[in-house]
């Protein structure tokens, strides 16, 4: 399986076991607060641990996770952090309008290709993960390898 | 009638809730304090790992909190659900939880806005739900 793919189906799974630790109903939050607490802890340092693997990766500048726009995780050379989330949510909100008319589906990725830089919006759970790379960076390629190959060993 | 006096044992396992609440929000990266304010602005739990002078924090928030409140329905936005304070050194956050207590937090200036928010609105639920068992009993 493609490398990124497994540690995105891996964080979906957390995802998931955090999403369905919540109870259906609100009388029994308190009784599963600690549960709840634990999964949410594992998902969101799993997200950490992503991001802090994709950004050793040779040709990956940046990345950070999102929840409504704010700052998660990052790690790298992520330049307006902040500005950043909102253009996310921007970007975000843009997709969804343009895939309900055409018909798209959910949407999973965005990718906004610069003349200089390159940027991938993808979505995991209830957060938004986002790669910045050179524009010649082929992303699907390294990040498709076995990571330990593509490890930046300067940094 | 309902009393406000309520016998010690909910009051002690409700305590023993919040002080594990406050410990696990304290364990976020950033997050210097967190406390829970009653309706008067009084401090009634706190966790903090730097100096802190928990009177003002507690009146303060208190006030914000109202000012928030009030502007939120000038503009027709009804409930104010949280208010962020973004400062120099840092943000407090401030989130109203049942009877006018409130949860207030302090981050450093490093803190990740995403995770703290997300944590505490994953909790407020929790601990509305444990002050309304407790103001029922």
């Amino acid at each position: 399986m493609h490398w990124f793919e497994s540690q995105l189906s891996s964080l979906d799974q957390l995802a998931e076991a955090y999403r369905s630790s919540q109870p259906t109903s609100y009388d029994d939050i308190v009784e599963v607060s600690e549960e709840i607490c634990l999964k949410r802890s594992q998902f969101v340092h799993a997200v950490q641990a992503l991001v802090n693997k994709v950004v050793r990766i040779k040709g990956i500048t940046a990345c950070a996770a999102y929840h409504d726009g704010l700052i998660l995780a990052h790690s790298g050379k992520t330049p307006h952090i902040d500005a950043l989330g909102a253009m996310i949510q921007e970007s975000t909100g843009v997709a969804q309008q343009s895939s309900a008319t055409l018909s798209l589906g959910e949407i999973e990725q965005i990718v906004i290709v610069g003349a200089i830089n390159k940027i991938a919006i993808l979505g995991v759970g209830p957060i938004t993960l986002c790669i910045l790379s050179p524009r010649d960076t082929n992303l699907a390629h390294v990040l498709g390898q076995d990571i330990k190959k593509h490890i930046n060993l300067n940094t | 009638m309902s009393s406000n006096i309520k016998s010690i044992d909910p009051r002690k396992a409700l305590s023993l809730e919040i002080d594990f609440i406050l410990h696990n929000l304290m364990r976020i990266q950033g997050v210097s304090a967190v406390a829970m304010v009653d309706i008067d602005g009084l401090i009634t739990h706190i966790r903090h790992n730097s100096e802190v002078n928990t009177d003002a924090i507690g009146a303060s928030v208190q006030v914000v909190f109202g000012a928030a409140t009030k502007a939120a329905l000038h503009v027709g936005h009804h409930v104010t659900n949280m208010v962020i304070c973004e400062n120099a050194e840092g943000y407090i956050l401030s989130t109203p939880i049942d009877a006018g207590f409130m949860l207030a937090m302090v981050t450093e200036r490093d803190a990740l806005l995403g995770k703290v928010r997300f944590e505490l609105k994953e909790t407020i639920p929790v601990l509305k739900k444990l002050f309304a068992n407790y103001l029922l009993k």
